[in-house]
């Protein structure tokens, strides 16, 4: 099966500071925000794969999460330092 | 090109109020299945990849609105479905295990504590390779050793605990009964930890990690159980 189609997900390093979440008393990291409608909770048919400086985010081609935020951030520091 | 986008399922009563705007400033709109309600809206498909972060905050806050008032099942962002029919026939199959999963999850909320090395510590020293895997080692030991603190800390108030190793920390998820957060905040928060690890403590979320594995991968589960057969 061919992969999904790719889209970028922007996460600029102004993305990690923290939002007033509607309705909350406290303030949650966009990154979290994003790690759980991502990552969390009921995953069904979908063809779609978003990238992350390149980088697989998810992938719901054969309804499986494959990778996840944390690994493509991981992922992503160390292409960053390989760049340095 | 537009899709059926579903948020969250619950179990619905009268007295929850529900969202109005949902992804892409689109209505959102209740579909009922006996006691179970979804929420979904019909949105442009694909998401523009611009707008992606937008969406993924107005995707939070449909969630969000509803588990303020009850326990729901979330659905990941990018679960489309075709149509409204789709939608239905999905909901037909999976509203009993999805209301099961809601009485038993009715009362509580996820916390979450992520332990993670402190900052500087993440990649720091190179050395030899032997010396970098007794580091690894040693951080994971570290980890697993506030972990079970961890489980120990919230037996009281934790029904459930589980831990999920990842590449930047360890995930400890404890189902609690809302409305003790705070409890929960207050007895991870003093535990002492190392000092080469950071700790961040986050939620309520609605409890995804203890959903039965049907509900959370429905087709994967029937697909599974078609090959067994």
């Amino acid at each position: 099966m061919g992969r999904g189609r790719r889209i970028r997900l922007s996460l600029m390093p102004n993305d990690f500071e923290s939002v007033e979440v509607l309705g909350g008393e406290e303030e949650v990291s966009l990154l979290e925000i994003l790690d759980h409608v991502l990552n969390s909770g009921v995953v069904i048919h979908g063809s779609l794969v978003i990238s992350l400086a390149g980088v697989d985010l998810v992938y719901l081609g054969l309804n499986v999460v494959l990778t996840s935020v944390e690994t493509a951030l991981t992922n992503l520091q160390i292409e960053e330092k390989r760049k340095k | 090109m537009t899709r059926i986008l579903a948020y969250c399922g619950f179990h619905h009563a009268a007295q929850i109020a529900l969202p109005a705007i949902g992804v892409d400033a689109q209505p959102v709109q209740l579909m009922s299945a006996g006691c179970l309600g979804l929420l979904w809206s019909e949105v442009e498909w694909p998401f523009v990849p611009d707008q992606m972060q937008r969406s993924a905050l107005a995707f939070h806050q449909v969630v969000r609105h509803v588990f303020d008032q009850t326990a729901i099942i979330p659905f990941r962002l990018l679960s489309v479905f075709e149509d409204q029919q789709a939608l239905r026939a999905f909901v037909a199959e999976n509203q009993e295990r999805f209301l099961v999963d809601l009485e038993r999850l009715k009362d509580f909320v996820q916390m979450e504590c992520v332990v993670y090395p402190a900052p500087g510590q993440a990649q720091a020293g190179s050395g030899t390779g032997k010396a970098y895997l007794e580091k690894k080692a040693a951080a994971m030991r570290s980890s697993e050793g506030f972990a079970q603190a961890v489980r120990n800390a919230v037996a009281h108030l934790g029904h459930e605990v589980r831990v999920r190793e990842g590449k930047n920390g360890t995930r400890i998820f404890v189902l609690v009964e809302r409305g003790r957060e705070s409890d929960f905040r207050q007895a991870v928060s003093v535990l002492p930890l190392p000092e080469h690890l950071s700790r961040r403590i986050s939620g309520p979320w609605p409890a995804a990690e203890f959903l039965s594995e049907q509900v959370k991968a429905p087709q994967i589960v029937s697909q599974k159980n078609a090959g067994a057969k």
